[in-house]
């Protein structure tokens, strides 16, 4: 084992030109970390660095969740044949910057990686029977290029409104620009009825991009399996309960609810889910 | 010497100049925004040109993407900005911070990023051997919004105390009923003036006044930036046009008399008598007693507290 600091490196991986997958625990249905998850289980990824935590959160005690005491983690994975490296990690508090560059800095000197491909979530108030899209924002114009035989959203215009602070995924972009290490920022919206809970679309919206670009040649029968039955649960909560249908149907036509529909939409669907559907 | 500050961390110079017997006035944003008006007020007055900056990205989150047709063009961080301006032989060095370095969502730097900020300035005013540094911001105060404020004066030495004494409408901590010479000077503003005194730099915080019921509105508070100001240039010897300063102080105290209608009569009638505090013998008792001070900073609490915020 190597000390860096703030990186401990356990193992050197053997990659030659290898792509970095970045997931963030506790985004929007927490999407990064299932996706980053999926990845490691069905490539059989192995863990071989981490970043230590004292700099960039605080330890004051543990959180709860689930009734798990959780501990903020920030962990590296090599899946060595596809030349992939998956980093999981909750968002940082503090020193932003610094983590940042230490994520770079294990991708650049331990693992060759060429592109970086992060990933966000974002709430959509379109119905779950729509299809989901994946937009994103590239630091490079010969990214974008790279890119534009792919099923992305890639036009976007976009400026922080007054209030609104850059995300991390942004500024982690920005700072791989500097680096010259090509990246994309991948953003799949999410019905907001089922930001709390999973959307296994939005799961398969970003693995399927994942898989075609990065030839990871994966079969995804077992989440399309997810996809089936998260849908028959939602379609059991629409003829159970007739003012779901009406609400979602209602979406399905494009038009907006209000924002105590919105709540009670939210609600009903996460008890209907939790109770088994 | 120099602190050990890390590689991660650098100053930009655009220019160096010869400078002659400067002085750095340095200031970040804070209560009523009271210091760095003032500041920059002095810089756009007086013309200063642009001499260097701190760069950002180890200190500060950024606060603005631009993203254009799927591509990331930039990203845009808090300022922290150097100046220069030559007057005969008693040359300044501004500085201006657009924000705090803050950890963890707080308004005021506090630990080791405002320590590493602090002293980045300080290099810069070692660099250019400068013999003095002021620093500037707000000091909150049982006085009415119609009384001109007057500025509390900190210096980091005792050799500094008859100068100070010098200057009118300014008190030290001393001179401040209760006070007995303590207190406290939140943020960088404050910390700044802490580690001149480490680095032998002699220094002093000009804090304006602002009504202790002001404090937590998201105004501006011009009419201590003023006082600030006048301080400030009589020190330096210098004259300047604050007219634009003036029309700014018209403007907030317009928004404050509205605000101020709406606080309830029991309560403004507590704050009216404000009014008739005079500082013209400041050790001498005002009209307001002990009792009627505390009386009043708790109505005032509860008041915001009821309006849901406000602090």
């Amino acid at each position: 084992m190597s000390q860096e600091y703030p990186i401990r490196i356990y193992k050197r991986p053997e990659l030659r030109q290898s792509c970095l997958v970045l997931g963030w625990g506790g985004d929007i249905g927490n999407l990064g970390w299932k996706v980053t998850d999926y990845l490691n289980w069905r490539l059989k990824g192995e863990e071989f660095a981490e970043i230590e935590p004292e700099d960039f959160f605080y330890l004051g005690g543990v959180a709860i969740e689930d009734n798990l005491a959780r501990f903020p983690e920030s962990r590296f994975h090599v899946c060595q044949e596809y030349e992939l490296v998956v980093f999981q990690s909750v968002s940082p508090g503090m020193q932003w910057y610094k983590f940042l560059n230490a994520v770079l800095d294990v991708a650049e000197r331990h693992c060759q990686t060429k592109e970086l491909y992060i990933l966000g979530t974002m709430v959509s108030f379109r119905a779950h029977t729509a299809p989901r899209e994946l937009l994103a924002v590239v630091n490079s114009a010969e990214m974008k290029e790279v890119l534009s035989r792919y099923d992305l959203a890639g036009d976007m215009d976009y400026e922080t409104q007054p209030g609104e602070r850059p995300t991390l995924n942004s500024f982690l972009l920005w700072i791989a620009k500097g680096r010259n290490i090509p990246g994309v920022s991948l953003w799949v919206p999410i019905p907001f009825y089922l930001t709390a809970m999973e959307d296994a679309q939005a799961e398969k919206k970003v693995l399927g991009f994942l898989n075609e670009r990065l030839n990871l040649k994966i079969d995804f029968s077992d989440l399309d399996r997810r996809i089936r039955e998260q849908n028959e649960q939602l379609a059991r909560a629409r003829s159970r309960f007739p003012q779901i249908d009406d609400h979602i149907s209602r979406l399905e036509s494009n038009l907006m609810l209000s924002q105590e529909e919105n709540g009670e939409l939210i609600k009903k669907i996460e008890d209907f889910l939790r109770e088994g559907g | 010497m120099k602190a050990d500050l890390g590689s991660a961390m650098g100053i930009r110079f655009h220019q160096k100049p010869q400078l002659e017997n400067p002085i750095l006035i340095a200031s970040w944003p804070g209560i009523g925004n009271i210091g760095i008006i003032a500041v920059d007020t002095l810089r756009a007055v007086l013309e200063a040109e642009e001499l260097g900056e701190i760069e950002p990205w180890d200190f500060f989150y950024p606060r603005r993407i631009l993203i254009r047709k799927g591509i990331l063009e930039y990203l845009e961080f808090p300022s922290s900005k150097f100046y220069f301006k030559r007057i005969e032989g008693n040359d300044i060095v501004f500085f201006i911070g657009e924000e705090q370095p803050s950890e963890g969502g707080r308004v005021y730097a506090q630990g080791r990023k405002a320590y590493q900020m602090a002293n980045l300035v300080l290099d810069v005013a070692e660099e250019f051997e400068c013999r003095r540094v002021y620093t500037s911001g707000a000091a909150v105060a049982l006085t009415h919004h119609t009384v001109k404020p007057r500025v509390w004066a900190v210096p980091n030495s005792e050799s500094l105390i008859p100068e100070i004494k010098g200057y009118d409408n300014t008190v030290l901590m001393s001179d401040i009923e209760g006070r007995g010479g303590q207190g406290n000077i939140t943020g960088l503003n404050g910390l700044l003036l802490g580690v001149a005194k480490k680095r032998g730099f002699e220094g002093v915080c000009l804090m304006g006044e602002i009504p202790v019921y002001l404090q937590g509105l998201p105004l501006s508070y011009p009419r201590a930036s003023s006082s600030v100001l006048e301080v400030l240039t009589r020190s330096l010897r210098i004259n300047v046009n604050l007219d634009k300063l003036d029309e700014l102080d018209r403007n907030v105290q317009q928004r404050i008399e509205d605000f101020y209608q709406q606080i309830p009569l029991e309560i403004r009638g507590q704050l009216d008598r404000l009014r008739q505090v005079s500082y013209a013998q400041p050790a001498e008792p005002g009209p307001i007693t002990e009792e009627e001070e505390k009386r009043i900073i708790e109505d005032i609490e509860k008041f915001f507290k009821k309006r849901g915020g406000g602090g």
